[in-house]
């Protein structure tokens, strides 16, 4: 009879384990909890992380989960006042670059490592990729999880180039200075209008996209020391320069008034030739434009350097991590630990479904992601790349950025100049830390 | 009094042509976006930019109004926030009457302690940018616990200086010997505010709600801020959200802006009395 | 008058029955807020912060005067005010005095120009993005227009042209409620005056200027300062515009500034010595417009 028992039980224990694959979390039994997700929209990413959440609340049925997507334009002053109206969420993310001033401040809570199934902080870091966790690392603790990290490099549409009578697999270009004059046999214009663009940058992304181009040439956002802003005048006008030179007021390549270069490159509508973006583009371009994606007519290679570059610098790679609010009682920071662990637990379907990647050594070594189409491309410079400038005033440092070269740019305004400027506003804002 | 429908003079039949031609060519010019829009509404995105723009679409693409309704995440939501916009700015347009007519009425036709300078406080809040009340109002609003409901989009809104202003504007030019005449008749104060001060109030009521209802119908940052699910969310943020994903296209976008704009229109054109009413009220003021 | 001092008491309280409900809201809604970022605007207060803020006496208000990006705002948002006040105000006179001397399609001239203000900013900065596109309506238009094929006149691009660009919408979108506000006012001159100085002789202009304008004053200045307040409280189209790619200096009026001081930049103390700042001169300003004109006493 026991043993009956016994069997029926441990046969009813691998029924519900193969229904629902979430870990029970025993911290949770018998409580309810409500607790809340922040995250930008992303319909792909929704649909999993709803699958996810399903699973985990039909393991710890007193969890209530509420799932939120906010634009990626908007989240981050959403959050921003949330956690000033004292009404944040559990669990949010954001760029690290925007997310970093709430761990400063203290609003982040360290990873609950028993609700998230680790024996230590080392055993966190010892399953990502090196330096992947050194942002939301501090005192020893990990303050937040990658939901994914990413670099962006060149896609090419091999028509066009072509059609220009290029030849995308010699004539791709390696430099800035390739990048320019590939981009005059490509663009066709009605006058002063742009019809077909060559390449075009992804504004307004100047810590992400454009300080690297600044590193190539060996100046620096700020010194290692932190006390010196904007270093290397040279290699910042340099920059400056390239800008005046390639918008409206120089050879008129483009501009950030445009149609944003990605939504038309995937478009393949004879528009664009070239963009930046992240491995994630390449499900997104197989969404917006199957016929385009099956033709492999398009390709990515790496980010470009300028010709006398100074040292490789990749795309700066940037970060979203899913942290956990520290203004919530324990019971809810337990169990927000817990279901992000459960979610970060599935980064092979991440990878395949949304295109984005956690550095986690397992995924970075897995069939899946060396099967994805020119993974080996991002992984490359991705090795080389270093990580977004990230600091209580990131935020307002790539605002400044926009400022000073959309000034050069657009309207004009001498490079010496808008460099002065950018470089008291920057001392200014570090000096506010 | 009518005049002669065509002057005989020769400067005042230039005037009265001239008139014409400018009200026409200032409306033609005023109302080129407009139709820009619903055309582009039923184009396919490289149609939209294309040099030069064909104002007839090559057929009626109703599949941007499809995917404007759907939304990119196919969730069907579009017109639950169109009802939610219309929801609120209904209930803030019937509240902000009430509460006007009532301050309205009191700064209007009582004299008491401290009443040019609460009169003054109020007006002074039209001043107030809301960018820069924002963040401690919405700290009110959590406090009270209004997050992500209808009472937290509806109540910061319910009254305002403005309509405090036209209500008080208004009754300044309501007799006083009725009022008199109704309390000497031992009509209470409340009975004379419902039943022959509200009544009498109809055209400033309409022009006020009219304002009211569209200036909820445009707020963006408010409905931001305050609600966080979907099914809550108003037009403004709808229209936000989809533009903001990576995927909208134009034609779609133009779709999500037409629908956006029909109530609004449906009223515009059923209402125009009241709409275009707009000042009867001011002049009614004291003269 | 005539009023028994006891009856005076009673109408007295009932008058605060009648107003208290509406200053109860307006105490929670408006005064608080303002109060709080008026206090605020002399802490070191960051908007998220788990420490607890300290006086910092003038410092804000110093920094911020001293600063040339809020000097950049205050010259934005005046470029902005002028920019479209002026041709709000004379538009909507026009228009107005146009449109009452119709006889037949006074309505659907008055709805036609009304027709924007019903769009929501969104709407209308979605539609205005599109057509301010370099390959867009407005660049096609123009060069129609002045047989100047190809030009592209950087609408949201240059510096200048932004600026214009957020004026055009702006006036695009309120000159029909002000004409309409105007028609109104000028619907109340009686038409025997009218008649008089036909029959005079006088001119539509002189008529105009010697009639109608005098007779609208309070009107005028009334609408005057609703423009005037309008535009100073802009924010929407120009927060769109930036975040489409236009510059962010040229059109960064101070409500964007002050936006962005918190919310970016989450130094909310700072941002509130800057909204104090912007509601003196609202109210100054006001005041002074309705000081300046006699009419003023009867609008008011």
């Amino acid at each position: 009879m026991k043993r009956i028992a016994f069997a029926l039980l441990a046969l009813a224990f691998v029924a519900a384990s193969l229904s629902a694959q979430a870990p029970v979390v025993p911290e949770l039994k018998g409580k309810t909890v409500e607790i809340t997700i922040w995250t930008h929209e992303d319909v792909n990413r929704t649909a999993i992380e709803k699958r996810y959440i399903d699973e985990f609340t039909k393991a710890n049925p007193g969890v209530k989960v509420n799932y939120v997507t906010y634009p990626s334009g908007k989240i981050k002053d959403i959050v921003t006042a949330g956690f000033a109206a004292g009404n944040g969420p559990d669990i949010f993310n954001l760029e690290i670059f925007d997310a970093y001033p709430f761990l400063a401040e203290g609003f982040v809570a360290p990873v609950d490592l028993k609700a998230s199934g680790y024996k230590s902080y080392k055993d966190i870091e010892a399953k990502y990729v090196s330096g992947m966790l050194a942002p939301v690392v501090e005192g020893g603790k990990v303050y937040g999880l990658p939901l994914e990290l990413t670099n962006w490099a060149l896609f090419i549409n091999r028509k066009m180039f072509r059609a220009a009578g290029l030849d995308p697999e010699k004539d791709w270009p390696k430099t800035w200075e390739e990048v320019r004059s590939v981009s005059e046999k490509i663009a066709k214009r009605d006058g002063q209008i742009l019809l077909r663009r060559g390449f075009d940058f992804r504004y307004p992304y100047y810590l992400t996209s454009v300080v690297p181009m600044v590193e190539q040439l060996g100046g620096e956002l700020v010194s290692k020391d932190g006390k010196k802003v904007a270093v290397g005048d040279a290699a910042w006008l340099k920059v400056f320069e390239y800008f005046r030179d390639f918008g409206p007021n120089g050879r008129n390549l483009g501009s950030p008034t445009y149609t944003a270069a990605r939504k038309a490159f995937d478009l393949d509508k004879d528009e664009i030739a070239m963009s930046l973006s992240g491995l994630y583009q390449i499900p997104r371009l197989k969404a917006a434009n199957p016929a385009f994606y099956d033709s492999k007519e398009w390709m990515v290679v790496p980010f470009p350097q300028w010709k006398d570059a100074k040292k490789v610098v990749p795309n700066n790679y940037y970060g979203h991590y899913y942290m956990v609010s520290s203004q919530e009682p324990k019971l809810q920071q337990q169990a927000s630990w817990a279901l992000v662990s459960y979610m970060l637990s599935h980064g092979e379907e991440y990878l395949e479904q949304v295109g984005i990647v956690q550095p986690t050594k397992a995924l970075m070594e897995s069939a899946a992601f060396k099967a994805m189409p020119y993974s080996d491309v991002f992984a490359k410079d991705l090795a080389k790349a270093h990580i977004v400038y990230y600091g209580a005033s990131s935020t307002k440092i790539d605002a400044l950025l926009k400022e000073a070269f959309e000034s050069v740019m657009l309207s004009g305004v001498e490079p010496a100049k808008a460099l002065e400027k950018l470089r008291k506003s920057m001392a200014e804002a570090l000096a506010d830390e | 009094m009518r005049k002669p429908s065509i002057p005989k003079r020769p400067l005042e039949l230039a005037f009265f042509v001239l008139a014409r031609l400018v009200v026409a060519g200032a409306a033609a010019l005023i109302l080129v976006p407009l139709a820009f829009m619903l055309s582009a509404s039923f184009m396919p995105a490289s149609d939209i930019v294309s040099i030069p723009y064909r104002w007839i679409p090559d057929g009626l693409r109703w599949k941007n109004y499809l995917q404007a309704l759907a939304g990119n995440d196919g969730s069907w939501l579009y017109a639950r926030n169109v009802l939610n916009s219309l929801v609120v700015a209904g209930a803030v347009a019937a509240t902000t009457v009430a509460i006007s007519a009532s301050v309205g009425y009191g700064f209007a036709k009582f004299r008491f302690r401290g009443r040019n300078l609460a009169f003054m406080a109020v007006m002074a809040t039209m001043m107030i940018p809301f960018e820069t009340v924002m963040v401690p109002l919405y700290l009110v609003v959590v406090r009270l616990g209004f997050q992500d409901s209808y009472l937290g989009l509806i109540l910061p809104f319910m009254a305002s200086a403005f309509g405090v202003f036209l209500m008080r504007q208004y009754l300044l030019g309501f007799p006083d010997d009725i009022v008199d005449a109704a309390r000497i008749d031992g009509c209470s104060e409340w009975r004379i505010f419902r039943s022959i001060v509200l009544p009498s109030i109809g055209p400033a009521s309409a022009t006020l709600a009219v304002l009211a209802f569209r200036q909820q119908w445009d707020n963006l940052l408010w409905p931001l801020l305050v609600v966080q699910r979907e099914e809550m969310k108003t037009i403004p943020a709808y229209i936000v959200k989809f533009a903001a994903e990576k995927s909208a296209d134009e034609g779609a976008m133009m779709a999500v802006a037409v629908i956006a704009s029909l109530p609004v229109f449906i009223l515009f054109i059923t209402l125009s009395k009241y709409f275009l009413g707009g000042s009867a009220v001011f002049a009614a003021g004291k003269e | 008058m005539k009023r028994a001092s006891g009856m005076e008491g009673k109408r007295a309280r009932w008058g605060w029955v009648f107003v208290a409900p509406g200053l109860l809201f307006f105490s929670l809604f408006s005064w608080y807020p303002i109060v709080n970022a008026f206090v605020t605007s002399f802490t070191n207060r960051k908007l998220i912060s788990l420490k607890a803020p300290k006086f910092v006496g003038l410092q804000n208000y110093v920094r911020v005067l001293s600063s040339e990006d809020f000097w950049n705002s205050a010259r934005a948002t005046a470029v902005f005010a002028v920019g479209a006040f002026v041709p709000l105000l004379l538009l909507s006179l026009l228009f107005a005095a146009l449109i009452v001397s119709l006889r037949g399609w006074k309505r659907p001239a008055q709805m036609a120009l009304y027709s924007p203000a019903v769009l929501s900013s969104v709407v209308a900065a979605l539609i205005w993005l599109v057509v301010f596109d370099p390959r867009g309506l407005a660049n096609q238009g123009l060069n129609a227009l002045f047989g100047t094929p190809g030009v592209d006149r950087r609408w949201l691009a240059d510096a200048t042209m932004a600026q214009v660009s957020t004026i055009v919408v702006y006036v695009w979108k309120y000159v029909g409620y002000f004409t309409i506000l105007f028609v109104t006012g000028m619907g109340k001159i009686p038409d025997a005056v009218n008649e008089a100085a036909l029959i005079d002789g006088a001119g539509p202009f002189r008529r105009f200027f010697s009639i109608t304008l005098p007779l609208i004053r309070p009107t005028t200045v009334l609408v005057s300062v609703m423009i005037l307040i309008q535009c100073m409280k802009t924010f929407s189209t120009q927060y769109l515009f930036v975040q489409s790619g236009a510059p962010t200096g040229p059109i960064e009026v101070m409500t964007l500034a002050i936006y962005n001081t918190a919310m970016r930049d989450l130094a909310i103390g700072r941002a509130s010595a800057m909204s104090m700042l912007l509601f003196a001169v609202m109210l100054l300003l006001s005041w002074l417009q309705l000081r300046a004109s006699r009419g003023g006493e009867d609008a008011l």
